[in-house]
């Protein structure tokens, strides 16, 4: 093990790293034109996903610091996708002063979730966390002449904080039983020790700074401000990047290291452990999320609330605990990530026109422009899962899963749950479309600017790959059953 | 003797630590917190990592928290106002934290492990330095890396929110 070896292994991670610091150089320079720092972005991250498939098949680094692995290496891909889609979306907001800087964060954050994905222990995955925590926090208050942004921003830094300190805490009572960080060999300890409420208190509270990444109820709280008022690109990067590296590393984390300490959220048959916990945040998730969603007037708080249920269905496929729930998790809430993405593209250009995104800043969407309104309503009916969108398949795939998973379906009662939190989100879905189609313009809207051309694009591919992926979703869901083989 | 001495400095920095929280002008918080290191920094030296807690008082206590009490003084912050106090808030953080020590204190008292008296520490024949400069370049080289991209983003982020927008731009 050389340092040069080191460096082969972690040169996507490092090429992202460089692309930054080249990005930050260039702002300084007069040569800094949005267009060119776009370009110099996206040719970096391009880079970076050929680097990707270029690394060896299998290769564990220092006790699975760093872990190289067909499951990592997809979701290295899947965080670099989202983040050049971030990038297309960044480019013609107008908010944005300091465009390098929001860019060479946003790599950097980049970095911190390529760094989730691919770790498989306790020490690198905390200060992953902590990366992506604080790019994040930085590129939600990034606007911060608009006070909606410094808020959010300060919110999500304070409960992050407190989230990720508590998550240090339980990390050093699990360091502390099992002497070591490392996923494979916490999981061969734990499995011979008896110290039960010390374990438990430990992955309680380990939890905890998951929960807060994935907005589960109820570590929410920030969730509506952050989608709300900070700037479109680092909603939809917070929405969908970090959501998907949590989701990523909480079930290496569950499954793997904690899976001695699995317990049972079976119906009548509840058995201590992490499965009981889990489920109960699902419970609520999807319940809070979708009832309050219901009274939204903000088209991104709407997202956001959905966005607490979404959480909540995605735990389903944790809880199901096999190779099948995994796969499902992580195919549903890639599919989830590409929609949200889209439809904050779509709210992007809608803010450009009318100044705001309540809902009847999207009335009349419909006729006054077609195409953007199919794309919404191709993203929001994904979302509530109809067929034959992505989204349907994802969840019927997810619930489906749950279903089979445990003896006698004794998870019967969280998919009928959630089942129900479907049919009432399709209500609010539903609502959105009623305004962008039927509604009258109520105000006659600025004459539309030239729209960003790179967003259009953005949205329009992000919308075709959720269509595709409805039709036919057998490729990805493939490799990602391959990947977990 | 050496338990009265842990009591002595957990005191310290238990009461230091209240007292940057409570204090209302910034110099004083920052001078406690100074305080809250030095006993901090006897802790560690109780458990005979000596580099450690030398390091606690050379980088934070000297350090730092000079910076601090420059960017304190550059910025000229005075003594807060005193707000009013939100005490439904106050008592409920109050009682969740006072329930959350009661657990972990549960925890560990019925935790057989925790009862063991410790094993003297096995001297090592490397020093302290030695040891954790070649620990942070081999085993922990990877993360001791992107915590230095880590620093690099809290950098950025710093400067960026921190700086004086031109009305017109």
């Amino acid at each position: 093990m050389s340092y040069f070896d080191l460096l082969r292994l972690a040169w996507p991670e490092a090429s992202i790293v460089l692309t930054a610091l080249v990005v930050l150089a260039i702002g300084l320079t007069n040569r800094g034109t949005r267009p060119a720092i776009t370009l110099l972005a996206m040719v970096g991250i391009a880079l970076a996903i050929k680097n990707v498939l270029r690394l060896p098949h299998d290769a564990i680094l220092f006790n699975g610091m760093l872990v190289i692995s067909p499951l990592t290496s997809l979701f290295k891909i899947v965080s670099l996708a989202l983040a050049f889609f971030t990038v297309a979306l960044a480019q013609s907001e107008s908010s944005l002063r300091h465009y390098a800087e929001y860019i060479a964060i946003l790599l950097l954050a980049c970095v911190g979730l390529m760094l989730l994905v691919g770790s498989e222990e306790l020490l690198t995955i905390f200060i992953g966390l902590e990366l992506l925590g604080l790019s994040l926090y930085v590129l939600t208050a990034f606007d911060k002449i608009d006070i909606y942004s410094a808020e959010a921003g300060l919110k999500y830094f304070l409960f992050g904080s407190t989230a990720s300190a508590f998550t240090l805490f339980g990390i050093s009572l699990v360091y502390g039983m099992a002497g070591s960080t490392s996923l494979a060999v916490l999981a061969q300890k734990l499995s011979v020790t008896n110290a039960q409420p010390l374990l438990a208190a430990g992955i309680v509270m380990t939890l905890i700074g998951f929960a807060f990444k994935i907005a589960a109820a109820p570590f929410h709280l920030w969730a509506p401000d952050v989608y709300q008022g900070a700037p479109i690109p680092s909603a939809a990067f917070i929405a969908s990047g970090s959501k998907v590296a949590s989701f990523v590393v909480l079930g290496k984390i569950l499954l793997v290291g904690f899976d001695s300490a699995r317990g049972s959220s079976d119906w009548h048959a509840m058995i201590a452990g992490w499965s009981p916990i889990i489920s109960l945040l699902a419970a609520m998730s999807i319940l809070l999320g979708n009832f309050v969603a219901l009274a939204q007037t903000n088209v991104r708080r709407l997202l956001a609330y959905s966005a607490v249920a979404h959480g909540g269905y995605t735990l389903l496929g944790l809880l199901a605990g096999d190779r099948d729930g995994f796969s499902a998790t992580l195919f549903y809430t890639t599919i989830y990530a590409l929609t949200l993405l889209g439809a904050f593209g779509v709210i992007a250009l809608v803010r450009r026109e009318t100044g705001g995104d309540d809902l009847q800043n999207f009335a009349g969407l419909g006729q006054r422009s077609p195409l953007l309104a199919v794309c919404m309503s191709i993203f929001l009916l994904s979302l509530a899962g109809l067929p034959p969108l992505a989204g349907f398949f994802g969840k019927f795939y997810l619930f489906s899963s749950a279903f089979r998973a445990g003896a006698n379906h004794g998870l019967l009662w969280l998919v009928a749950l959630a089942l129900f939190g479907s049919l009432i989100s399709l209500y609010y879905y539903l609502i959105v479309l009623k305004v962008i189609f039927l509604d009258e313009r109520s105000t006659t809207a600025t004459a539309p600017a030239a729209r960003p051309m790179l967003v259009e694009v953005a949205t329009g591919v992000l919308a075709a790959l959720v269509l595709l992926f409805g039709v036919d979703p057998s490729g990805l869901v493939a490799r990602i059953v391959a990947a977990l083989a | 003797m050496q338990l009265f001495l842990f009591w002595c400095a957990a005191l310290l920095m238990l009461v230091f630590g209240v007292a940057v929280i409570l204090n209302r002008n910034p110099v004083a918080s920052a001078l406690s917190l100074v305080v809250s290191f030095l006993g901090l920094a006897t802790l560690f030296m109780m458990l005979d990592a000596y580099f450690i807690g030398i390091i606690q008082v050379l980088v934070y206590a000297g350090a730092v928290m000079v910076l601090f009490l420059f960017i304190i003084m550059l910025l000229d912050l005075r003594a807060e106002n005193l707000r009013k106090i939100n005490w439904p808030a106050t008592a409920g953080g109050a009682v969740v934290a006072f329930v959350f020590l009661i657990q972990v204190l549960s925890v560990i008292g019925r935790l057989t492990d925790a009862k063991k008296t410790f094993p003297p520490l096995a001297r090592s024949t490397i020093d302290d330095v030695r040891n954790v400069g070649v620990t942070l370049f081999t085993n922990f080289n990877f993360p001791f890396q992107v915590i230095g991209v880590l620093v690099l983003v809290a950098t950025i982020g710093v400067v960026v929110l921190s700086k004086r927008e031109l009305a017109n731009k």
